[in-house]
């Protein structure tokens, strides 16, 4: 009787996972497609969108692009030196030391030729560190200014980076990142084009691993060498750019990536700045805003802008991507939870009743639920709950499904920006779809569960280092380097 | 069920096969396409190099004779010449779209059902900068689609005729506007011929209105205007216009300004009232602004404060002086140091 009773019971959770898996693979492909139609919108208006009216006009809002900064001694001077020479009417750069411990400030001071200046740092949004100094480039103080403080984490080091800017528009950047050269241009526009409505405003992220990189910029875009990081860009593409895009044409982007995104500095202010005790900072900006504004009852918009894009170096080995995709699905997790009563709260809108309970369900839950399914599917076999035969379809529509989704990615990405031109790299992205199915979304359910499980036992959380490699591509040494050093951590 | 599964797998196969074939395909049809386009237009291209390097003297014939398709592959170049140009050269290449027809198709287009085509259609009007458009393009201002009323708006602009002046603040008064930035930037490229309208509309019932018009009247340098602007400073029932009037103050540069501006530092009005009027004061640079953004300098408003002791900068030795006699506060220091770095590099401010 009870083994009966067993036996039904993992009979039925079988199917409940599978059909969980349709649908989480249906949601990805319904966000693919809105993504591609988002793309066929954009490209058909590149004609007529007045990029270049932009860059002339002397009245296009002037921007402070923040960069926090923790031990990125070795590839500091490239990423400044490329952030100054973006394509922008009136900007500033604002570099946050965060207490590093090797010689990224050293660095920046031969390269720019700093100068110390006494600051008065306004308390708009508190920050918990001490500022020991402030430096301007000499050449051109009112454009790079260098902020040396005590070690407080990425989120402290914004802060101090959105009390010091003077500019209406903000934007923060990874140091590691390598933005095209228009990229501000793209991010910054819809505040110009929706002057009272657009609040934020974020750029995709691709993977720079493998790309050729010269004087901090991108010049030739190749797949990454490791079939790790090639996973990873097909992952980028289907996740951030298709799925992000694909919320924004809802009106329920949550996530801005902290690598690049604009924000107004008003609203910015008003929320508090960014919090200092939640990992995912970047993205939980974004869902406070969401609550601030909704309660507010204003009328506003949180977009994504597809192109052009900001580069960062993904993890190329199995140690630092692990705590990077568990330090994100902590950020999820502690996000979610800090913001629940939202969730399913009709005042929040499509933000409360769609995005948030998806989140919840398709990314809180879908390494749980995967993690199970590894496991009771067995576990049916064994009683004889499901036989051989249900037991290997169900494995192949699932990933076959997810599968599917990847190239359709791939696909839409072909028909889009086709950033990758070599056709082995066509290849080389087309396998990776294969392969991210054998080991690599097992063992990053096993991460995110444990990063999960750190956010709700209240573990203190570690960003940990990241050993970059750099952007260069290896016989050719004349490439910069542009990202070596660690990641900021919180104290 | 089993059956059921059977299914998916062939179905999920054939989409995962078509899939991929698909990106292939794209691929191999992308290339083929853009050989086809370059192959095209590399006539074409030659011809308009050597056209513009004539200064748009010789070969206008041999650009109109192109073969419709060549032309049409480029286009895209020809457009992209057409914003580089200036003189002989952009009255050439403007001659020769129109006699191949191209404002007669986009002025067509103005009345196309897809907005794309109109926004398109607008923009080339825009580039080729041709005035017999700018009626349409005003009935564009009303357009129910926003993207399309920005391009038209931006085609304006463009070809700079101040009789669209007056339709360009009429569209600022509806629900959906266009946004302020790009108007002010438009209405500043119609040139001082629009100050009449724009000093006109300072009376504009709408409070977007008159702060577009101020921003455009600074950007003008419309010192006629400055009384007008200064009853604005001083009477208007909204912040943000009186702050835009601050600002337009400030860049006309006129000792006119000085007064009014200093009234509005009052510590009774805003904190981004007193904080702009300071920033004005500095931009037009007279001693006798000193005492006023001295009085400033222990201001409780941090904005307010920051923003006297770099007006205090850029006024110059006076400002400096003041600065240096208030040297425990931090602002004065601020401002002094950057004072120091900035004439470091350009050895031209007297120590």
């Amino acid at each position: 009787m009870i083994e009966e009773f067993i036996r039904d019971a993992l009979r039925w959770t079988d199917v409940s996972i599978f059909a969980y898996f349709v649908a989480l693979n249906s949601s990805y492909l319904v966000l693919i497609v809105l993504a591609g139609l988002e793309f066929y919108r954009h490209l058909r208006r590149i004609p007529f969108a007045g990029a270049d009216d932009m860059f002339r006009s002397p009245l296009t809002l002037p921007v402070s692009v923040i960069v926090p900064a923790y031990n990125e001694g070795p590839g500091i001077v490239a990423a400044v030196q490329a952030m100054t020479a973006l394509r922008y009417p009136r900007y500033e750069v604002v570099v946050v030391d965060d207490g590093s411990s090797d010689d990224t400030f050293e660095q920046l001071r031969a390269r720019f030729d700093l100068v110390e200046v006494p600051r008065v740092v306004p308390a708009d949004v508190a920050y918990t560190s001490e500022v020991l100094s402030v430096h301007v480039a000499r050449a051109n103080p009112e454009t790079l200014t260098v902020v040396r403080k005590t070690n407080g984490g990425k989120a402290d080091a914004l802060n101090v980076g959105i009390n010091l800017a003077r500019h209406p528009l903000i934007c923060m950047v990874d140091a590691d990142s390598v933005l095209d050269p228009d990229a501000l241009l793209s991010v910054a526009k819809p505040f110009g084009d929706d002057p009272l409505r657009v609040a934020a405003c974020g750029g995709v992220v691709r993977i720079a691993n493998g790309c050729k990189v010269i004087g901090g910029r991108v010049v030739d875009v190749r797949m990454p060498k490791q079939w790790l990081v090639r996973i990873q860009v097909v992952e980028y593409l289907r996740a951030f750019l298709m799925g992000r895009t694909g919320w924004s044409r809802l009106g329920g982007l949550v996530v801005i990536s902290g690598a690049f995104g604009v924000f107004r500095r008003d609203l910015v202010v008003r929320v508090g700045g960014m919090d200092e005790d939640t990992i995912g900072e970047d993205a939980e900006l974004v869902v406070r805003l969401h609550h601030h504004l909704r309660e507010t009852k204003e009328d506003y918009r949180v977009i994504f802008v597809a192109e052009p894009v900001s580069w960062s170096e993904a993890p190329s080995s199995l140690a630092v991507l692990g705590r990077q995709r568990r330090r994100w699905h902590r950020g999820i997790a502690e996000i979610l939870s800090k913001h629940r009563r939202m969730i399913l709260n009709p005042r929040y809108g499509r933000i409360g009743l769609v995005a948030l309970p998806y989140y919840v369900v398709f990314e809180l839950l879908a390494p749980f639920i995967e993690l199970s399914a590894l496991v009771l599917l067995p576990l049916g076999l064994w009683v004889d709950a499901v036989n051989l035969e249900f037991a290997w379809r169900f494995v192949l529509v699932a990933y076959g499904y997810g599968l599917l989704v990847s190239l359709a990615a791939l696909f839409i990405e072909e028909v889009s920006f086709h950033r990758y031109p070599r056709w082995g790299d066509l290849a080389r992205g087309m396998t990776a779809a294969i392969l991210e199915n054998f080991g690599y979304r097992q063992i990053l359910a096993v991460w995110q569960v444990k990063g999960a499980f750190g956010a709700w036992h209240g573990r203190k959380a570690v960003w940990g280092t990241m050993d970059r490699t750099g952007f260069g591509t290896p016989d050719e040494p004349e490439s910069d380097l542009v990202g070596a050093g660690s990641v900021p951590r919180v104290p | 069920m089993l059956e059921l599964f059977t299914l998916a797998i062939e179905v999920l196969t054939a989409v995962v096969v078509l899939t991929a074939t698909g990106i292939v395909a794209v691929r191999l049809y992308r290339r083929f396409k853009h050989r086809k386009q370059a192959r095209l237009a590399a006539g074409p291209r030659r011809s308009l190099l050597a056209f513009v390097a004539d200064n748009g003297e010789e070969g206008s014939h041999d650009l109109v004779a192109i073969p419709e398709d060549a032309w049409r592959a480029a286009e895209p170049h020809a457009l992209a010449l057409l914003g580089k140009l200036r003189g002989e050269a952009h009255m050439g290449l403007v001659s020769v779209f129109l006699r191949r027809g191209t404002a007669r198709t986009a002025l067509g287009h103005l009345r196309s059902r897809s907005r794309v085509k109109r926004a398109r259609a607008a923009q080339v009007l825009g580039d080729l900068e041709l005035r017999q458009a700018v009626p349409e393009l005003c009935r564009l201002l009303t357009d129910r689609h926003a993207e399309v009323r920005v391009v038209a708006v931006r085609a304006l602009g463009r070809i700079g005729d101040p009789a669209a002046a007056w339709r360009i603040i009429a569209s600022l008064d509806r629900s959906d506007p266009i946004p302020s930035l790009l108007a002010s930037h438009t209405l500043v490229q119609l040139g001082a011929e629009a100050e009449v309208t724009l000093s006109a509309a300072l009376d504009h019932p709408q409070a977007r209105v008159r702060a577009v018009c101020l921003d455009a009247l600074g950007l003008l340098g419309a010192t006629a205007s400055v009384t007008r602007i200064a009853r604005i400073l001083k009477e208007d029932a909204h912040l943000d216009v009186r702050v835009a009037a601050a600002n337009a103050l400030g860049k006309l540069g006129t000792r006119s300004a000085i007064d009014p501006l200093s009234l509005a530092l009052h510590i009774s009005r805003p904190a981004a009232l007193r904080a702009a009027a300071a920033k004005a004061l500095g931009d037009i640079g007279s001693p006798n602004a000193v005492p006023v953004l001295e009085a400033l300098l222990d201001d409780g408003a941090f904005h307010v404060a920051h923003e006297a002791a770099h007006a205090l900068r850029r006024i110059g030795p006076a400002g400096l002086a003041a600065l240096t006699g208030r040297g425990g506060n931090g602002h004065a220091l601020e401002a002094l140091a950057l004072a120091r770095v900035l004439r470091e590099e350009k050895t031209a401010v007297p120590a």
